[in-house]
């Protein structure tokens, strides 16, 4: 006996699709007891509806004709199984989606849905109870990334009590937010708020940091990840190095210093930063001298823990865990090619908003004081261009960085703190201040620090008689404005940090057109990446302000949680099987497999036959295809169920519109 | 073309000179554009209301103090009463008429001027306007000496133009609240 319930959604459904129709159709259809149309079948009463026929008319299987499954599956499975049927026993068709919200002609969409319900009804008959089996998870998260959003995922979850182990390429945690000086709207310090939480993640009893490393591979499935990650030699034995410093000083190999964005020097052993966590030393091999046919071998020689071992070698550990979260963060835009008007990067005194900041920061390369890369002077004019690599489509870049405007205005109240004297000026296009307390900041910045903003975007930079000319519009004036400036510091726009997209291929997990990781859905579901067990934190999901980073990274770690906690995942049912009395033993579903599901085994004659891992496959089907004989089928999707969906679709009077395999 | 950091020190002492007067800061003008919006007066502008402050944000205070509009406006206050920044925009525009006064400016709606002049010192001298002596004073400033003078024996007949000036109670009253204003307070 079969239950037909057709959902008008409201109007999302009704304005195209006739449901009454629909209904009446699928009422004469054989097997069909009942068949209703309902105003909001997801709703409370609309369930209810569904529940009472169930259980009034005794029904054995139900069809849906609603919105798409990805959407209300899980619902109607839920209400299936609270009125005593198998929640497996349901089929549902997508008439909003894929019919009302696509055509305008009513009675075709009628028709349509029509056709669409009879295939769904025909399949349903074939339909038999599965059940949903448990499989234990690994009760331990990896976190990758140690920037804000991985530390707050990692201590959120740590505090629950589940082991968490956190990943960082570079040598040391806090990521962007460990470079800025102060923080928009507040002034807080950065790295004031921020050094505690970096402490407590090297101390915390919960968390393994392991720095220096990146996820080399990742295998497995929700609840049972296997990840190799690659540890790279650093000649530092770890243990070992107390954070003395004294093979940074004595080191006579310059290189660059990429905490300070290229900004002042470093050197080919040095620790990251004062406040690095954890405080050890890291030798860069391409700009050491020993490894560039030099016999220098100072820093050991100096070194009184003897850290240093030239002979260190990268190793691969590889680890289980139940749930991964990526929390990568950004990078900014390398804006040097796409901008010849703004230099290319040949004027030492256009720099980077990141530069900027490490230019205010009491930890950067001038201990705090505005100085001109050029030639060490205090700037008076200083103008900054927003949108630079942003809200650009001749650069191929459309997205708003969504920070720009604040931090800005951030740096340009700054630099008249440092500098009394000084005149900020704002190139912007619109200013966009969404958060809480951003406007009124913002316009501080105009009335108390006196910045003039200009409504325009910069049109050329060059350089006269030892200043930068800043050709730009005033159009709120009006008028072209040319600005000689002192120096001149560009917003660059956010990109996903470099590697997100190779590490979202290991993850299996989509990228969007901009390079971030893809939510699953961008309201209800924004920390799940579409790869089950996989978590997104911060602005590796797209560019965030630290409080909305943190607010990401604590729904990621409670997500993490909510899985973990129960210690065992409930896995979909819809696996393939083998028919064994069919089955060649030919292995080609082995060969196929993506996720290594199957496995040999052998009959008692003897006979080799294919097995199937339920809690390693991932339904995916496609050992269904590759099967000669046909012996392996996928659970929910049997070839009968699609064979007697495709036979009623290829009915003489149902014309082949609307062939649907879904 | 605005130069900065030229502009910004050229129009800074003329524009510190109209916010401490008016007691606004010209700064806080977001250019919303509601003052424009509001205007009853700015089709007759060379530039709109929020363009003059945007101008005085810029430096370019001259500008401003030698437009038309600035001139031209009515001071009906409206701009003042619905700027969401509560900025008192027809009092900073009344101010860089004082301003342009004193800068010696006279070349814009000299006309304009000379009336606005001899109306406030008409006000001032008697308590409130004579129409007689404004209209001779300024007839004979703009020397339109016979300007209007086909209209005499229609106001005589209608009696409501008075040859003598007119007595108020409290002249002293009306003299402090001039020098009040004068002295950049608060109207």
């Amino acid at each position: 006996m079969i239950g037909f319930f057709i959902c008008q959604c409201g109007t999302n459904i009704s304005a195209t699709v006739d449901t009454g129709k629909v209904a009446a159709a699928a009422a004469a259809m054989r097997g069909v007891a009942v068949a209703e149309s309902i105003q909001y079948t997801c709703s409370d009463p609309g369930q209810a509806t569904i529940a009472e026929a169930i259980r009034g008319k005794r029904l054995d299987r139900v069809v849906i004709a609603a919105c798409s499954p990805r959407m209300h599956e899980a619902t109607f499975r839920r209400a299936l199984e609270r009125a005593g049927l198998n929640p497996f026993m349901l089929e549902m068709v997508n008439i909003r989606e894929q019919c009302s919200w696509i055509h305008s002609d009513a009675s075709e969409a009628t028709r349509k849905a029509t056709d669409l319900a009879r295939k769904a009804v025909a399949r349903v008959r074939h339909h038999t109870p599965l059940l949903a089996r448990k499989t234990a998870a690994v009760r331990r998260a990896l976190v990758i990334g140690g920037g804000i959003a991985g530390i707050q995922a990692a201590l959120d979850i740590a505090a629950a009590g589940i082991p968490v182990t956190m990943v960082e390429r570079s040598p040391s945690i806090g990521g962007n937010m460990a470079r800025l000086d102060k923080t928009f709207p507040t002034l807080d310090c950065s790295s004031c708020i921020l050094a505690p939480l970096m402490v407590e993640v090297k101390q915390h009893e919960n968390i393994e940091l392991l720095v220096n490393s990146e996820v080399d591979d990742v295998h497995g499935y929700a609840g049972n990840f296997e990840v190799d990650i690659r540890r790279k030699s650093t000649c530092v034995d770890e243990e070992k190095c107390t954070g003395c410093m004294i093979c940074q000083d004595k080191c006579p190999a310059r290189a660059p210093d990429d905490f300070n964005a290229g900004l002042g020097s470093s050197k080919a052993i040095s620790i990251a930063f004062p406040q690095a966590v954890p405080l050890i030393a890291s030798l860069r091999k391409e700009h050491c001298r020993r490894f560039n046919g030099n016999k220098c071998r100072l820093c050991q020689k100096l070194c009184p823990a003897g850290a240093i071992d030239y002979g260190q070698e990268e190793a691969v550990l590889r680890r289980s865990f139940g749930a991964i979260v990526a929390a990568t963060g950004y990078d900014h835009y390398d804006w040097k090619a796409s901008y010849p008007t703004y230099g290319m990067g040949m004027y030492p005194d256009v720099v980077t908003s990141l530069q900027y900041e490490r230019l205010l920061s009491a930890s950067g390369p001038t201990g705090g004081r505005i100085r001109r890369p050029s030639d060490g002077a205090e700037p008076r004019q200083v103008v900054f261009v927003s949108c630079v690599g942003s809200r650009d489509e001749s650069v191929g870049r459309p997205q708003c960085c969504s920070v720009g405007c604040m931090y800005t205005a951030k740096q340009a109240v700054l630099t008249r703190e440092h500098i009394p004297d000084s005149q900020a000026y704002v190139f912007y296009m619109d200013m966009r201040a969404g958060g809480k307390d951003y406007e009124e900041f913002a316009r501080r910045a105009q009335t108390r620090y006196g910045t003039l903003f200009i409504r325009g975007r910069v049109g050329k930079i060059f350089p006269r008689r030892g200043k930068l000319v800043v050709m730009g519009t005033d159009t709120l004036a009006g008028d072209q404005v040319e600005i000689e400036a002192d120096l001149v510091v560009l917003a660059t726009g956010l990109d996903a940090s470099a590697g997100a997209g190779e590490l979202a291929r290991k993850l299996n997990i989509a990228c969007d057109r901009n390079g971030f990781m893809t939510e699953e859905h961008p309201k209800l579901r924004p920390v799940e990446a579409a790869s089950a067990g996989v978590f997104l934190a911060g602005a590796c999901q797209g560019p965030k302000d630290i409080p909305a980073t943190v607010a990401h990274a604590g729904a990621a770690a409670a997500k993490v949680i909510g899985m973990l906690a129960r210690g065992e995942l409930e896995a979909s049912p819809m696996v393939a099987a083998v028919t064994e009395s069919r089955c060649a033993g030919c292995f080609k579903c082995r060969g196929v497999c993506p996720f290594g599901a199957v496995e040999k085994a052998r009959l008692p004659d003897g006979r080799p036959v294919a097995r199937v891992i339920g809690s390693v496959c991932r339904g995916c089907g496609i050992c269904n295809v590759a099967c000669p004989p046909g012996a392996i089928s996928l659970n929910g999707f049997t070839d009968k169920e699609l064979i007697a969906e495709i036979v009623e679709v290829l009915k003489p009077d149902v014309g082949y519109r609307t062939l649907d395999f879904g | 073309m605005i130069r900065f950091p030229e502009s910004m020190s050229a129009g800074a002492a003329l524009l510190a000179e109209i916010e401490r007067r008016s007691g606004q800061q010209v700064s806080a003008c977001y250019q919303c554009g509601r003052c424009t919006s509001t205007c009853v007066a700015a089709f007759a502008f060379d530039y709109p209301p929020h363009t003059l402050m945007r101008l005085l944000q810029v430096g370019m205070v001259r500008e401003v103090l030698a437009s038309r509009a600035a001139q031209l406006c009515l001071d009906c206050m409206t701009c003042s009463t619905r700027c969401p920044m509560e900025i008192d925009v027809a009092g900073v525009i009344e101010t860089a008429k004082l301003v342009a006064d004193e800068a010696g400016l006279k070349d814009t709606e000299r006309d304009l001027r000379l009336l606005r002049r001899a109306f406030l010192s008409n006000v001032r001298r008697h308590g409130r306007l004579h129409e007689a002596s404004l209209l001779i004073w300024f007839n004979f400033r703009t020397h339109n000496f016979m300007n209007d003078i086909k209209l005499v024996p229609l106001v005589l007949r209608k009696k409501n133009f008075h040859i003598f000036p007119p007595r108020i109670k409290n002249r002293r009253q009306m003299l402090r609240i001039f020098q009040e204003i004068n002295r950049g307070g608060k109207g």
